[in-house]
């Protein structure tokens, strides 16, 4: 009898084991699909499988985070602005779910902070002023979570390449800010397989870029 | 016993794996056409798969017995549907998705009004534009004259709306009436709206035929939308040429506490922009705010807005009319409250209810008489809206205000002309959806006076069909009531309500950044109050026999698009109206009228100079008014308005602080301008009577403005 106990248990534990092993096939299948997601039809699909995996492990922030992260990718892609706005959205809906399983998550900030530049893009005018400050405040609680986030580093540092010189930025001033994304880049480690673990590639390709401008 | 169980378990597992059954089908839109990259799959688990580029979709689940067959889709509403996996190892299925409602291509019922607002998408106006909007002067009131209906009465500034005069526009905050939205003004000068733009996330401005929820108001209302919960903590200072201002916002979960309070005066500002008055006292005002919110429960929202504001100022005013210079003093303070508390009741039902307050107080010492006037109002009001199903809603309510008004009058003996009135006002509509691209709202509004002893009852009526993708025409009709001024009132409180007809029709193409918009309307006016003497005291000679109409066309204009950071818009009205009322010998066209008004306003953002530049020109056509010198009545006309105003704001680095440094000048071309003349009562030796021209306090204007984020 108490072995039939102990094989009972076993078995509960295995097929909970089960579970966790397909919420961890599923989210890497799909994190490695999403990375090499090109078109927004690619995009759309993968943030469907992340959709798909966010109703069952309802108690887990990643898979909202990277069905958000897809669609800010796919607004990047969108040229009718309306269409972009609806993306956004949505976007901006699974973040807020994603925020409600994890209120103080330096990614999540992180991610909310990509979101916006993609909002203010559609009418900088009229958006500009209203959300340039909820950006940076939202970059800011990020770093608070996690002074070595490195794609903050990185966002920072490509919003100031893509401002006017003027205005205070410009490829030189953002120089130093992708050496110090680089930096943090280098020494970063994702809490676990599946955290958030982009923005490396994207960097040190701009870092290059400028590199290259400046040896000539 | 052990090997049972591992047969039991291989058994249990095999079940799952070898059973499979296939789903698949097309994913449609209502008209049948494929929708691609629709999420199909078995709820609470993870089969599934995404519809291809022609909308089909093919998958295998090991799901058991009854599940949810769940799709969904990117402005379509989400697909349910339950599937007996037992039943059949395959299973075909096509599934049709419905558009979902907040789509932008839905038509929505507007003709008339104009929506300012930072959450809805296809707006007209933000509010930020109304900060920004260089002849408003930081005024709501002042950028809502940038609209097409709008006249230009530089002497009042109030909002006069399509023939309307300034009182037949009505101010409400989160649907409450605000009482005295306007400062209190010496004569001949502007006022302005006692409240910052910034202060509100919504504007809406509807510039006739507006729904059954708004009564009291002949020609326009304005319902300013407070912002929510702040989410970000900050603070602010700013020093200015006309004075100081601060502000700071707490948060907390679930609840958010803002105060923010101005002491303002133009000593300085009147000595650097030459001043066409003669001040004795230059305005000086204090104003302090309070703004609380606090969420109750999933849906509930708390709201309190609280404002204090007591000003003074003195001058001397050439009366020509009597033939002296008098002293004027004027005094007054003001308080408004407004708490609203809205929730939802169940899935269907919202509530939303409100207690308003607001005490207005106003002295002015005219040489050695005295006039105070003493305004209260109580409002209490809620309201109930119902979604009976997907395309109907129905919203009804009831609304009690109860206003007092004294005025103490000690000129030659001692006056006192008190009144009170309890207006009891209930309302029913029903809105409609045909289908997607037409929509009908009908409702009622029953008022009822118990100064006035009346009740009246009233229909409203909007309609509006989608032509095009982005476009569409909208009609909108009804009557509408309000109580003849306060300084009438309180000599007659016999007199009846006053009436006007209102019949809209709008045409309109809307996009993200291109709006175009084309209005025509049509308006009757009756039992406007008419009497023969100005200010005379005796009842008997007040009545309701006037009457008016007004006819005319606005455009709008705005394009956000075409002009590289550059955003853009024009408003034209043409108006014919004319009114018999007041001292009125004959219908003719009022002193506020002008037959054509224009309204560019142009923003611009240079990066170069990091700088946001923005540009009003205003042009009103000449406005009549009565020369006694003359023969026949309103037989002369003023000069055309002219007016140029620029706005630049510069983004920077203040000892470490987000700043910005923000630049108004007014009337930079110096334009003089004459809103009309002030005859003397008697004629002088020579058998004339002579006038003075009414003008600007000043000609140009230049305020300089640095505000620090703390």
């Amino acid at each position: 009898m108490k072995k039939s106990i102990f094989i009972l248990a076993l078995l509960l534990l295995s097929s909970a084991g089960f579970a966790n092993e397909a919420y961890q096939k599923a989210m890497s299948q799909s994190i490695e699909k999403l990375f090499q997601a090109k078109t927004i039809p690619e995009y759309v699909e993968v943030a469907n499988q992340f959709e798909r995996i966010s109703q069952i492990e309802k108690a887990e922030w990643l898979p909202l985070y990277y069905a958000s992260f897809a669609y800010i990718m796919i607004s990047f892609q969108e040229a009718e602005n309306t269409k972009k706005d609806l993306y956004l959205d949505l976007a901006q809906k699974y973040l807020d779910q994603a925020m409600a399983i994890e209120a103080n998550e330096s990614e999540l900030f992180m991610l909310q902070g990509f979101l916006y530049p993609s909002r203010i893009n559609i009418d900088p005018i009229n958006r500009g002023m209203a959300l340039v400050g909820k950006m940076n405040a939202a970059l800011d609680k990020s770093l608070e979570l996690n002074p070595d986030n490195p794609r903050v580093y990185y966002l920072r540092a490509t919003m100031t390449a893509n401002m006017p010189e003027a205005f205070g930025g410009g490829a030189a001033k953002a120089l130093p800010l992708y050496q110090k994304a680089a930096e943090k880049f280098q020494s970063f480690k994702p809490k676990t397989e599946l955290s958030p673990n982009w923005g490396k590639e994207m960097n040190d390709a701009e870092l290059g870029k400028i590199m290259e401008s400046i040896a000539k | 016993m052990r090997s049972i169980l591992i047969i039991s378990v291989f058994i249990l597992i095999s079940a799952n794996s070898f059973a499979q059954a296939l789903l698949s089908g097309k994913v449609t839109d209502s008209q049948n056409n494929p929708l691609p990259g629709a999420n199909v799959f078995i709820q609470n688990s993870y089969d599934g798969t995404t519809s291809d580029s022609i909308g089909n979709f093919s998958f295998k689940t090991s799901q058991k017995g009854i599940q949810n067959l769940s799709a969904s889709f990117i402005g379509y509403k989400p697909f349910l549907r339950k599937l007996d996996l037992d039943s059949s190892k395959t299973i075909t299925l096509n599934i049709v998705l419905l558009e979902s409602d907040d789509q932008i291509d839905e038509v929505v019922i507007n003709a008339g009004s104009f929506e300012a607002s930072d959450e809805k998408k296809a707006v007209v106006l933000r509010v930020f534009d109304i900060a920004t909007t260089p002849s408003a002067q930081g005024d709501i009131f002042g950028a809502l004259g940038t609209l097409p209906g709008v006249q230009k009465v530089g002497e009042d500034g109030r909002v006069f709306v399509r023939g309307g005069e300034g009182y037949e526009t009505k101010t409400f905050m989160d649907g409450m009436l605000v009482a005295s939205p306007y400062t209190s003004k010496m004569p001949d000068m502007p006022s302005r709206g006692r409240f910052s733009p910034l202060l509100f996330s919504g504007t809406l401005f509807s510039t006739g035929a507006y729904s059954a929820e708004y009564g009291q108001a002949l020609s326009s209302i304005v319902d300013m939308k407070t912002n929510s919960i702040e989410t970000e903590e900050q603070s602010s200072l700013s020093v200015m040429t006309v004075g100081l201002m601060g502000s700071t916002t707490r948060c907390r979960k679930n609840s958010s506490l803002s105060l923010s309070g101005d002491l303002l005066t133009t000593a300085l500002s009147n000595k650097i922009n030459r001043q066409q008055v003669d001040w004795t006292k230059s305005p000086v005002t204090a104003d302090g705010t309070i703004m609380f919110r606090q969420k109750a429960g999933e849906t509930g929202l708390y709201k309190l807005f609280g404002t204090f504001n007591t000003s003074s100022s003195g001058m001397i005013y050439p009366n020509i009319q009597t033939g002296t210079n008098q002293d004027i003093l004027l005094n007054s303070s003001n308080i408004y409250l407004n708490n609203t508390y809205n929730s939802q009741l169940g899935e269907k039902w919202m509530m939303k209810s409100g207690l308003a307050f607001n005490y207005d107080h106003q002295n002015i010492d005219l040489d050695k008489d005295r006039i105070i006037t003493n305004q209260k109002m109580v409002q209490a009001k809620i309201g109930f809206s119902c979604f009976l199903n997907e395309q109907t809603e129905l919203k009804f309510g009831a609304d009690w205000v109860n206003f007092s008004y004294e005025q103490k009058i000690r000129m030659d003996g001692n006056f006192r002309l008190p009144f009170t009135n309890n207006e009891l006002s209930g309302f029913a509509e029903m809105e409609y959806k045909l289908t997607k691209k037409f929509a009908t709202r009908l409702g009622f509004r029953a008022e009822n006076s118990s100064l006035l002893n009346g009740t009246t009852i009233v229909p409203r009526f909007s309609g509006a069909y989608k032509t095009g993708d982005h476009s569409q025409i909208s009609l909108a009709c009804g009557e509408f009531y309000q109580n003849p001024e306060n300084d009438y009132l309180k000599f007659a409180p016999q007199l009846k309500p006053e009436k006007a007809n209102h019949a809209v029709m709008t045409w309109q193409y809307l996009t993200e950044l291109k709006t175009f918009r084309v209005e025509g309307y049509l308006k009757k006016y009756n039992n406007l109050v008419k009497f023969t003497e100005q200010m005379t005291t005796n009842p008997l000679d007040y009545n309701n026999l006037g009457t008016g109409h007004a006819e005319g066309v606005d455009i709008f204009w705005r394009d956000k698009e075409t002009f590289k950071l550059t955003d853009y818009w024009i408003s034209y009205s043409w108006i014919n109206a004319r009114r018999n009322y007041k001292d009125y010998t004959m219908a003719a066209v009022p002193t506020f009228v002008s037959e054509h008004n224009l309204s560019v306003v142009y923003k611009r953002f240079l990066p170069v100079l990091n700088t946001y530049a923005s540009l009003t020109y205003s042009f009103a056509s000449s406005r009549p008014y009565h020369d006694p010198n003359l023969s026949g009545f309103m037989n002369a006309k003023t000069q055309q308005y002219n007016d140029i105003s620029l706005s630049l704001t510069y983004m920077l680095n203040f000892f470490g602080k987000q700043s910005a440094l923000h630049l108004m000048l007014n009337n930079v071309a110096g334009f003089d301008n004459v809103y009309g003349y002030n005859f003397s009562n008697t004629p002088n030796a020579a058998g004339k009577y002579e006038s003075t021209p009414i003008r600007s306090p000043f000609v140009r204007q230049a305020i300089l403005v640095l505000n620090i984020m703390l």
